[in-house]
């Protein structure tokens, strides 16, 4: 976490969009200023998050006139820049553009430290009369708003980044990887593993689930946070078939009055054989393959969160020494749009595949740069210690 | 993405026009919504105009087929292009979301 003002401005420079741009340009038509910004004072870099008439993204903080601005409470404004000693010598005062007035309200990050301004800059020597005075602070206030909810979003997001796997367990005998990255700073994708049973020699079962609440944002991030402790909980102590029947039973008002559902895939890997049972919760998306082919493992269960109740009754199949066992998100089967086509990809990346990280991180680009919109991830378990 | 309506005695037609997805998807809810607290519960959604369909578009439809039941009628869905129904038999929605081929179809018995 950023602890001084210039790192917290630092850590909010990813902020950027239309809704900053908007009040930057209202600014530079309600001043008649040719140039208007607002610029975040980092620790070695001034970032300028967006701007009319000024077209750097960032500059050294030693030539910043913000930096000023920060370290005071109230509108800074300088009336003839050309005539105050601290600037007179400023390149862009000194020399083109010639810039010959400053007038900055700092702004305060959530935290209350103060992290950038909303400047305007003019070609002559002004004054700001209070009106103007007023208006600069408003259009400051809304900034500062603004910039709340960026740093609420990006704090959510490490949330949930914090509730995913960390990495995969080490046990003997399977090799597993998992990515999400969500089109958003939070996301409704998750996916998570447990080890279940561990007796001598290493034998051990292996939980694997991927999920993907409907929707985007915050609240899909929300729900996905009570669907994941809720199986995490459950299938601790029962059958895979009863945890996601549970699953169901509890998180079914919350789903229900918020009008969205859970597609889910669940599956139980026996680390010494590849013996796995599966349920798919209206997910459709997970399939074993290799050199030899790809099968794909779906049933027709309905995803969790309908007015629906269904049995859940698991499935099972066999991971081959020379196969693996790979789950994705929607995000993914979009950009190949029909399942055959995922299918075919899937046997040819499975056949190249080096290592289950290796997969997993071809996955995630090859949608990532395919036109992928939503959130994406992957899951990969492979089998190992039985091949050469 | 457009919404029209057209009501016989029996049922109601709703036609959405373009992307049902994020951005579309409460309105739409709101509209069925609005349409079975004011008694008609009976609805049938042709989705001829519907190109693309995404989660949040399901949740809408499933969310308004619930408030219609409980009013003892039913949301059913008709004419559905080709990413619609790839998307609802992936996800097994097309159990409780049957995709009839008209709306004459989709009304039957109403």
């Amino acid at each position: 976490m950023p602890t001084t003002p210039a790192q917290e401005a630092d850590a909010l420079a990813t902020a950027t969009g239309e809704r900053f741009d908007r009040v930057i340009r209202l600014t530079q038509a309600i001043f008649s200023a040719p140039i208007a910004a607002l610029n975040l004072v980092g620790e070695r870099e001034q970032h300028t998050v967006s701007a009319v008439g000024a077209p750097v993204r960032s500059s050294p903080v030693g030539e910043s006139i913000c930096q000023y601005t920060v370290q005071q409470p109230n509108i800074y404004e300088v009336s003839d820049l050309r005539a105050d000693p601290t600037f007179a010598d400023h390149p862009v005062v000194a020399g083109p553009p010639r810039l010959r007035f400053y007038a900055g309200v700092p702004l305060k990050a959530p935290s209350g430290q103060r992290v950038g301004a909303l400047c305007i800059l003019d070609l002559v020597p002004r004054e700001l009369g209070s009106m103007e005075l007023a208006m600069l602070a408003d259009l400051g206030a809304v900034l500062e708003r603004e910039l709340a909810v960026e740093a609420e979003m990006q704090h959510a997001g490490e949330v949930q980044r914090h509730l995913l796997p960390a990495g995969p367990p080490e046990v003997s005998g399977l090799e597993m990887a998992g990515l999400v990255q969500q089109a958003r700073e939070a996301g409704g994708d998750f996916y998570d593993w447990q080890v279940l049973a561990s007796h001598d020699g290493g034998h051990a079962i292996v939980q694997v689930a991927l999920a993907d609440v409907m929707g985007k944002g915050l609240s899909a991030a929300l729900l996905a946070s009570e669907v994941w402790a809720v199986l995490r909980t459950h299938s601790r102590y029962v059958t895979l078939d009863e945890s996601i029947g549970r699953t169901w039973e509890t998180t079914e008002p919350s789903l229900s009055s918020n009008a969205a559902f859970v597609t889910l895939w669940a599956g139980r890997i026996d680390s010494r054989d590849g013996r796995l049972s599966y349920v798919d919760a209206g997910h459709g998306l997970a399939a074993i393959a290799s050199a030899r082919g790809a099968r794909r493992l779906a049933q027709r269960n309905l995803p969790l969160g309908l007015p629906a109740v269904d049995d859940w009754n698991a499935d099972t199949d066999v991971i081959a020494p020379d196969e693996v066992l790979v789950i994705v998100s929607d995000g993914v089967y979009d950009v190949f749009g029909s399942v055959e086509a995922a299918m075919i990809a899937l046997q040819r990346a499975a056949d190249r595949a080096e290592s289950a990280g290796s997969l997993v991180h071809e996955i995630i680009d090859y949608a990532a740069s395919h036109g992928a919109t939503d959130d994406l991830t992957a899951v990969v378990i492979r089998r190992i210690g039985e091949r050469g | 993405m457009e919404l029209t309506e057209n009501r016989t005695d029996r049922y109601v037609v709703l036609m959405p026009k373009g992307k049902f997805n994020l951005i579309s998807a409460p309105s739409a809810k709101a509209h069925i919504d609005a349409l079975v607290a004011a008694g008609q519960s009976r609805i049938v959604v042709d989705l001829s105009g519907v190109d693309f369909i995404d989660s949040s578009g399901l949740g809408a439809l499933i969310g308004a087929l619930k408030s219609a039941r409980l009013a003892s009628g039913d949301v059913r869905i008709a004419a559905a292009g080709e990413q619609v129904r790839a998307v609802l038999s992936l996800t097994n929605l097309d159990r409780i979301l049957v995709p009839f081929e008209t709306v004459e179809a989709a009304a039957h018995g109403w």
